[in-house]
């Protein structure tokens, strides 16, 4: 395995960025059986205040995402995703009720109406998917698949995009060091610091691999919806577009890029390395 | 308006163990709260009136039973007493006509024990139903200050509460959420200075929590100094310790009404 290998990224860049921002509204509480007001409403202030904080500070940076969106959410307050979609950004599936996917027979049935939900509110179908827990099971890619998506951003086992098919890509998220919630949750950083580990990864990878996968939470606690927070994430995206080389992409088009050279994507250390 | 930091209150004593356990069964490690009634509420007091400073403290019926001089001192010093509800009891749990009965019980022992009816509430173990803004609506409560879902008041009306402010919190401005962790008194106040400053930068508006205990709250003696240094800070920032009761009552005939899902700007509330 050679982990020097740089794979080349559209139009001779350097690098790439792919900022995801988990929407995660009430359908995380509601998902939970809990009623969403009160200390409960973290997911409330994700559509109240910090998916327009985003809209605002990626329009400010010139910054293409991909909001990975709750069906839930969609469906009671479907003028977010209109903005979102509107403001040029992707529109991505992200559960229902932000299940932890061990749902057995429902799976599929529930992967359909966050389908539905999201391709009629935007008219067109979405073709990404990240897990909200992380998990899937063994009914879910092939739903997936069945569905038309083209890609899942669910895998962490490599720092590279790679195909498992000619039809459908890996994104992989690193929820090690580019996601704000366990930083916050787990980590408990202070908002300076967590805006520093973020550049210190960026700064490695831009100089590695190339493929930097940001997640960020526009919720109230646990995310980066508060001011304070919200303001290590644009110092961050600021550091990312002073950067010479380095590209922003939706994931979708990132995906379509890989698809569209599958011999270097299939396996993107293969030319050198061992298979996985 | 110009800026505004609310410093509130949670008087929480042994209630939270004792919601779940009899009282008489805790000790020890179970029994932190205790700290509340011994020292931690006087000194909280002392300090606070040393350093001038008025708060709203929000009282559960079953404190303000266990502690009526401390009550009355809090009142008597010109600090705001608002309700906290009964016992610590899970509001989403309730039963509406359960619900009902518990904020009614509070309000009256409150109403009888300071001799106005309080006018803010927060939920006592911070969950709501749907139906308790009504219920806050209907006994005539003019603010609530139980959400998290926002860096400035809002209007409840979409909630149920037509005419009631929201007065929300901030989970990274409550005490309890740093030391819960056990992090040291300098990381905690580095937490919330860093989230105090993004909320009154951005809004103009922060909602400090703290508690009178000594393992989830400010009244360690070394740990009083933290509260004196970020209303200083706040000062600096242009904002002013202001009670619940006096900010949710400037603000609500300049608060419009908005649509969760629809976008708003900081200057709705400025």
């Amino acid at each position: 395995m050679n982990s020097e290998k740089v794979p080349r990224w559209p139009n001779g860049a350097r690098a790439v960025v792919t900022v995801t921002i988990h929407v995660d509204g009430p359908a995380v509480e509601v998902g939970r059986n809990l009623t969403p007001l009160g200390i409960n409403s973290r997911g409330r202030y994700a559509i109240r205040r910090g998916v327009y904080r985003y809209l605002d500070m990626l329009e400010r940076h010139g910054i293409p995402a991909t909001f990975f969106c709750c069906g839930y959410d969609a469906e009671h307050w479907p003028g977010i995703v209109k903005d979102i979609w509107t403001a040029g950004h992707e529109v991505a599936a992200h559960g229902y009720q932000h299940e932890g996917f061990d749902l057995g027979a429902r799976e599929p049935e529930l992967l359909e109406k966050t389908h539905r939900i999201l391709a009629n509110l935007t008219g067109e179908e979405p073709v990404g998917w990240c897990s909200p827990s992380g998990r899937k099971s063994e009914l879910t890619l092939p739903t997936l698949r069945r569905l038309g998506y083209r890609y899942d951003t669910s895998e962490k086992d490599e720092d590279l995009p790679y195909l498992l098919d000619d039809r459908f890509a890996i994104l992989p998220n690193n929820t090690v060091s580019l996601d704000d919630f366990p930083l916050y949750l787990t980590g408990h950083a202070l908002p300076s610091e967590a805006g520093d580990n973020f550049i210190e990864e960026f700064d490695s990878i831009v100089d590695g691999d190339g493929y930097v996968h940001f997640i960020v939470h526009p919720k109230g606690a646990g995310g980066s919806g508060s001011p304070a927070r919200a303001a290590q994430v644009d110092r961050f995206l600021a550091h990312a577009k002073r950067t010479p080389g380095v590209a922003f992409m939706t994931c979708r088009d990132l995906a379509d890029y890989c698809l569209a050279h599958p011999a270097t994507w299939l396996n993107p250390r293969s030319s050198t390395g061992e298979q996985p | 308006m110009s800026g505004t930091l609310l410093v509130t209150v949670n008087v929480h004593g042994i209630g939270p163990e004792a919601a779940s356990t009899p009282e008489a069964q805790l000790f020890g490690r179970d029994a932190h709260g205790r700290y509340t009634y011994r020292i931690g509420l006087a000194r909280l007091l002392d300090y606070m009136e040393q350093i001038g400073i008025k708060a709203t403290f929000f009282w559960p019926a079953v404190e303000a039973q266990r502690m009526p001089a401390l009550l009355e001192r809090c009142l008597k010093t010109g600090h705001e007493v608002a309700s906290h509800g009964n016992a610590f009891e899970d509001h989403m749990t309730l039963s509406e006509a359960h619900e009902a009965e518990l904020i009614e019980r509070a309000h009256e022992l409150l109403t009888r024990m300071c001799g106005s009816a309080p006018v803010g509430f927060r939920a006592p173990t911070g969950t709501l139903s749907f139906a308790s803004i009504p219920i806050l609506h209907r006994l005539g409560y003019l603010y609530d200050s139980s959400f998290l879902d926002d860096d400035a008041p809002n209007l409840l009306s979409e909630d149920g509460g037509p005419g009631m402010v929201e007065l929300p919190f901030s989970e990274g401005l409550v005490d309890a959420t740093h030391f819960r962790r056990r992090v040291t008194q300098d990381r905690a106040e580095a937490h919330l200075a860093q989230e105090l400053d993004g909320l009154l930068g951005y809004s103009g508006y922060a909602c400090l929590s703290i508690h009178p205990r000594a393992d989830l709250g400010l009244a360690r003696s070394s740990r009083l100094k933290i509260l004196d240094r970020l209303v200083t800070r706040a000062r600096d920032l242009g904002a002013e310790p202001t009670l619940g009761r006096d900010a949710a009552f400037a603000c609500r005939p300049i608060l419009k009404p908005t649509r969760l899902g629809v976008r708003q700007t900081a200057t709705d509330f400025q």
